[in-house]
């Protein structure tokens, strides 16, 4: 599909290719985070799931163990992976503080970013092991 | 493009909010979710809440873990519908741009978290263990 | 030593009989390594074919008339050195997501028409009166907004940007980064009368932070960081009760 930009008569159009993303590395790179968010949705579905099926009693409840599912999860975690990397990186760059009177220099506020990642990581991961004991 | 017509988009600015939100809770909580129930849980590395049914109740029991997984589900769904909108946009859809596509990709975020709400009050009781 | 050569393949488009623009190739001789594609353009024109139509001027990165896609990534002409590419042929086309007037003349008149809708003058609610003197301002002040007082207004960012490649309508990189560098300004008291441009729903919020913008920018000015922290600023002033009024 593509779209035209208004032109004087005789200006030869823009005609944006349909194709454009695939023209460039980082044009690819960007459409393939955004793309991120469809495998993020489909394994927060089957998590919905999982919590549901709790609700069908001891004897209806069994954990997901199929080699699909690993595989799904472990193509899912390289997307998640991707997009955490990106979107924590670039939430750097917008987060604009200061600290009495002088900006914090972004590279400053990527590695709290990074440093809550690792933070969140370690205490959700703990809480679903902890407790599986 | 009339001067008249400019006012700042109040909507957009509510769903661009949910999105930024919804994309730092994804990227810092969402991995190791992944990477604990959905693959070394499954592979028997190491123990994991959801692999036995009294471990997995009395967890989603508590009511922090509920609310914890309503905050996630939320926002993660808000990103996602915002973020698979622009998506279709720059596949050259028109019509992602539109008034309907606005309701029905938020909307759907609605919906989701309705669900997730529905989900979690009704499902393993309340319980403070 | 053999004469060295390089061959320029420029677009030629004539209103008046052609259909499409289609690629024109030159050879040209390349003597010497400091040659950039501007001066291959101006060899062509000086001594190969007359007819060829492009925009220039200062030749040294600071006007922004020259610039054009060169195999495909937008690039001041007097910038992209031969020495880069050569032996490979080189591509000038016009700039991407503008109208094609003539050759590798693209119609600026909407970028010219948003960079005034932005107000880019200091807006006072009160001027000061000529005995009070001038403005004082900071070193750190003027850090806030010096990044994005940098624009040449060369376009190739809106020439990267895919989202005004497919709609026509958004405010663009640049315009916003010279917005944001009004509202940034400490002697600048006019964010209330660009808001309504800026947060338009053609404005900020079409952007979604693909990013090309700044990678391409020739002088650092970084409008993909102007746009999201206008996202986060206007964000912030509707949320908190009394805004982030900076």
């Amino acid at each position: 599909m593509t779209t035209e930009a208004p032109a004087a008569p005789r200006e030869f159009a823009w005609r944006m290719p349909g194709n454009w993303w695939t023209r460039t590395r980082h044009y690819f790179l960007y459409m393939l985070r955004e793309f991120t968010a469809v495998p993020m949705a489909l394994w927060l579905i089957w998590l919905l799931y999982e919590i549901k099926r709790a609700g069908s009693g001891p004897h209806g409840y069994y954990p997901r163990s199929s080699t699909a599912f690993v595989v799904f999860s472990v193509i899912v975690l390289g997307f998640v992976l991707y997009h955490s990397y990106t979107f924590l990186k670039l939430a750097g760059v917008i987060i604009r503080v200061k600290l009495f009177d002088r900006p914090v220099p972004s590279q400053v506020i990527v590695v709290t970013m990074f440093g809550s990642w690792a933070l969140a990581s370690a205490v959700v991961g703990f809480v679903l092991i902890w407790f599986a004991r | 493009m009339s001067e008249a017509r400019r006012r700042p988009a109040l909507s957009h600015l509510f769903f661009w909010f949910l999105f930024s939100q919804g994309g730092v809770i994804t990227a810092l909580l969402l991995p190791v979710h992944v990477l604990i129930q959905g693959i070394l849980g499954p592979l028997g590395i190491v123990p994991v809440v959801d692999r036995h049914y009294d471990t997995w109740v009395n967890v989603i029991g508590n009511p922090l873990v509920k609310l914890y997984l309503l905050v996630l589900i939320m926002f993660a769904f808000f990103h996602f519908a915002h973020r698979l909108r622009y998506f279709l946009m720059d596949l050259g859809v028109h019509a992602a741009k539109t008034l309907p596509a606005q309701a029905i990709f938020y909307g759907g975020a609605v919906a989701v978290t309705l669900v997730a709400v529905w989900i979690l009050l009704t499902t393993a009781p309340l319980s403070f263990g | 030593m053999p004469d060295k050569r390089i061959e320029i393949k420029a677009t030629r488009y004539d209103p008046a009989t052609d259909e499409k623009p289609h690629l024109q190739s030159y050879d040209i001789p390349f003597y010497d390594d400091s040659m950039v594609v501007l001066d291959a353009l101006n060899h062509i024109k000086s001594h190969v074919d007359g007819s060829l139509s492009y925009r220039w001027s200062c030749r040294m990165g600071i006007c922004g008339s020259c610039g054009m896609m060169v195999n495909g990534i937008p690039k001041l002409t007097c910038n992209a050195f031969l020495r880069d590419y050569w032996p490979r042929a080189i591509i000038v086309e016009p700039l991407n997501n503008f109208p094609i007037i003539r050759d590798l003349v693209i119609d600026m008149e909407d970028f010219m028409r948003k960079l005034k809708s932005i107000k880019p003058w200091i807006i006072r609610k009160q001027e000061l009166p000529l005995g009070a003197g001038e403005h004082y301002q900071t070193n750190e002040q003027i850090d806030d907004f010096r990044q994005f007082s940098e624009c040449i207004n060369c376009m190739l960012c809106y020439a990267a940007c895919p989202v005004y490649g497919l709609n026509n309508e958004f405010l663009g990189p640049a315009a916003t980064a010279l917005a944001r560098r009004y509202n940034l300004d400490s002697r600048d008291q006019g964010l209330k009368e660009r808001l309504p441009v800026i947060a338009d729903p053609e404005g900020v919020w079409e952007c979604s932070f693909v990013g090309e913008c700044s990678v391409v920018c020739p002088k650092g000015v970084d409008p993909a960081k102007a746009i999201q922290q206008t996202k986060l600023d206007t964000t912030m002033r509707f949320v908190l009760p009394y805004g982030n009024r900076d």
